[in-house]
């Protein structure tokens, strides 16, 4: 089954190290967002299984995204994705519902180890 | 640690001190520079705490550098200039500088080995000769600065350095609301000295007038060469009053007793105009410097040899051309 | 090669520096046993000569600092790291890195602090690219009084692009706040590009 995948990072670079860092056998289909308004547009217009999240981001960052989808009762895994890679804000969007939190540059075997801990291939 | 064909016979060659310490400040090793320069053999101090083997290294210190260095894994280096020596070692051309003790420029880097386990090596480089360099350049510059202020025949301070102290004198008075007096005073008939003496008999007058005139002054005076034969002292804290005092003491001490030159005895005396701060603004200095002279000008007009202080009322148009 | 960024180049450049910022801050709040809170550092490609007049207004006023050192990495990668920072700035930092102000010259405070604020940023910076960098001693430029316009014009004269990156660290309770500028000479620009390449044709 195909899973529908939002990748929301303001950089490029970012995005496309996401995509590459996915297992080649992970059967997804991806839309991409480059700030927290395009997110949740794109979450409120579709079934969204798994969104990786940046924190800061222009517009609305990480946490806003967060606490919308946690107030819209949106039926989505989140798994954030920052350089801030401080104990506290690891904290803090675990609280705010965030399945996972994965520090930039983002390392592949980890998130492989992360995905099917929750089931997700 | 330096089996290696290559890098061993470096290591031991460098013309640098490398030292590697463990987690827990234990010798690794030592390369040849430093066990001759320290008097140690890496056999008989390996594993031997480095604060133990040095044990004039500056402990605290070198642990704060060590940790920065082990816990964040980059470099941190240390300058001869902020700190003489890590590790107080003899060096090689103890003729010809002035500290006994080798200038260092130190690099510590982090190392790891196979097994991860962390070392810190500390790089130690000889700046000896740079730290020579410098002390030939700084007193090289005292001497120029020196020879920047002062006049070289009566080693008064010269026109240019006078008059800035003279400024910011004037400044410092004015701010603290303290008085301050300004004495010029010139040599009398020097031109006829000249004339009958050579210049060199009236150089010598001048010589030791500016000694007598020194022996007589505070240290908070300044006292300067203006021109030719013209000299002007600044007189902090001093009120009109004292000025004067100190002016007739001046005249007294030059008239008094002749200047011997080439066996002849030379009689000479000097005028002094003396004013005192009144003025308050961005040309004070210069207000007062114009008052002194006309000052001035009324000694010499008044037969010489004698003191005269400014007052405001008669020579209010002097005053005018000079501003 | 242009000498000016492209838009995914430039993409490229301020997202590695966004992850060195963080792989830094961690590093330093391991160290200094503190949170650091860390904001996104603003970064800008500007031309050497228009650096003096930038910092001129920010930094004449108070007694300010600025410190210089020199890096050196794989494949053409190549600059000068410059710390500037207000001093008072400085003595919080250094207070917080256990420094007794009194037992140390304040010149050695201020290279040591720019040396680990420089080394632990660019070794993020280096670790991402696959590069690894080695520096040279931190050189302080000018501090207190010195003139810090005359004293970055004077070293900017040699480089032809200058990376701006605006730190910013917020420790709980202190905040430190600082400019960091990479002056990049020429051909270490046209490495860096080529590097960046490299990078997005990866991805």
């Amino acid at each position: 089954m195909t899973l529908p995948v939002l990748i929301c990072d303001d950089s490029l670079l970012a995005r496309k190290q996401v995509r590459k860092s996915l297992p080649e056998f992970f059967d997804a289909d991806i839309l991409t967002a480059g700030n927290g308004v395009e997110a949740l547009a794109i979450l409120r217009s579709q079934e969204i299984g798994l969104v990786f999240l940046d924190l800061t981001m222009p517009e609305l960052d990480g946490i806003g995204v967060l606490e919308a989808i946690k107030q819209e009762g949106m039926d989505c895994f989140v798994i954030v994705i920052s350089a801030d890679i401080q104990p506290e804000m690891q904290k803090r969007v675990t609280e705010l519902g965030a399945l996972a939190f994965i520090h930039k540059p983002v390392n592949p075997e980890k998130l492989v180890v992360i995905l099917k801990q929750y089931g997700l291939i | 640690m330096s089996d290696n064909w290559l890098t061993g016979p470096v290591l031991e060659q460098l013309n640098s001190g490398v030292l590697v310490v463990d987690e827990q400040f234990q010798l690794v090793y030592l390369n040849c520079f430093l066990q001759r320069h320290g008097s140690v053999q890496l056999d008989e101090v390996r594993g031997q705490s480095l604060f133990k083997v040095f044990s004039d290294v500056p402990e605290a210190w070198l642990r704060r550098k060590f940790a920065s260095v082990l816990e964040l894994q980059s470099p941190s280096f240390s300058s001869w200039e902020q700190r003489h020596y890590v590790i107080k070692l003899p060096h090689m051309r103890p003729m010809t500088s002035s500290s006994q003790y080798m200038a260092q420029n130190c690099t510590m880097l982090p190392l790891s080995d196979e097994a991860g386990r962390r070392y810190v090596c500390l790089l130690i480089e000889d700046a000896t000769d740079t730290f020579v360099y410098q002390q030939h350049l700084q007193s090289t510059l005292q001497k120029l600065e020196h020879s920047n202020r002062i006049d070289g025949l009566t080693q008064c301070l010269n026109r240019r350095y006078w008059e800035e102290q003279l400024k910011l004198e004037v400044q410092r008075a004015l701010r603290y609301q303290q008085p301050l007096s300004l004495l010029l005073f010139d040599l009398d008939k020097f031109k006829q000295l000249n004339d009958q003496y050579g210049h060199l008999g009236g150089d010598s007058v001048l010589i030791e007038l500016s000694a007598r005139v020194r022996a007589l002054l505070r240290d908070t005076d300044w006292f300067g060469r203006y021109g030719g034969e013209e000299f002007g002292i600044v007189l902090t804290n001093t009120a009109l009053q004292g000025a004067v005092e100190v002016a007739e003491r001046l005249c007294l001490a030059v008239s008094s007793l002749a200047v011997t030159f080439n066996e002849c005895s030379i009689q000479s005396s000097i005028s002094i105009g003396v004013a005192q701060l009144t003025n308050t603004g961005e040309r004070a200095h210069e207000v007062l410097i114009g008052q002194a002279d006309v000052a001035l000008y009324n000694a010499k007009r008044n037969g010489r040899n004698r003191v005269v202080a400014f007052s405001p009322g008669e020579t209010e148009f002097l005053l005018k051309t000079t501003d | 090669m242009s000498k000016v960024f492209s838009e995914e180049q430039r993409d490229c450049l301020q997202e590695l520096i966004n992850v060195a910022m963080g792989l830094a801050s961690d590093k330093l709040a391991r160290f200094l046993n503190t949170f650091v809170h860390l904001q996104v550092p603003a970064i800008e490609l500007v031309s050497s000569a228009q650096i003096p007049a930038e910092f001129e207004t920010r930094y004449s006023s108070t007694d300010s600092a600025l410190v210089s050192q020199g890096f050196l990495g794989n494949d053409g990668l190549r600059g000068e790291a410059i710390v500037l920072y207000q001093l008072e700035n400085a003595h919080r930092i250094a207070a917080l890195l256990g420094y007794e102000t009194d037992s140390i010259s304040e010149l050695e405070m201020l290279t040591d602090i720019s040396s680990i604020l420089t080394t632990t940023f660019l070794n993020g910076l280096a670790t991402q690219i696959d590069n690894s960098l080695s520096y040279s001693a931190p050189r302080v430029l000018s501090s207190r009084q010195g003139n810090v316009a005359q004293a970055l014009l004077e070293t900017a004269y040699h480089w032809e692009l200058a990376l701006k990156v605006d730190i910013s660290y917020q420790l709980i309770d202190h905040s430190f706040n600082c400019d960091m500028l990479l002056l990049i000479p020429g051909e270490a620009v046209v490495n860096i590009q080529q590097i960046l390449t490299r990078i997005l044709e990866e991805y």
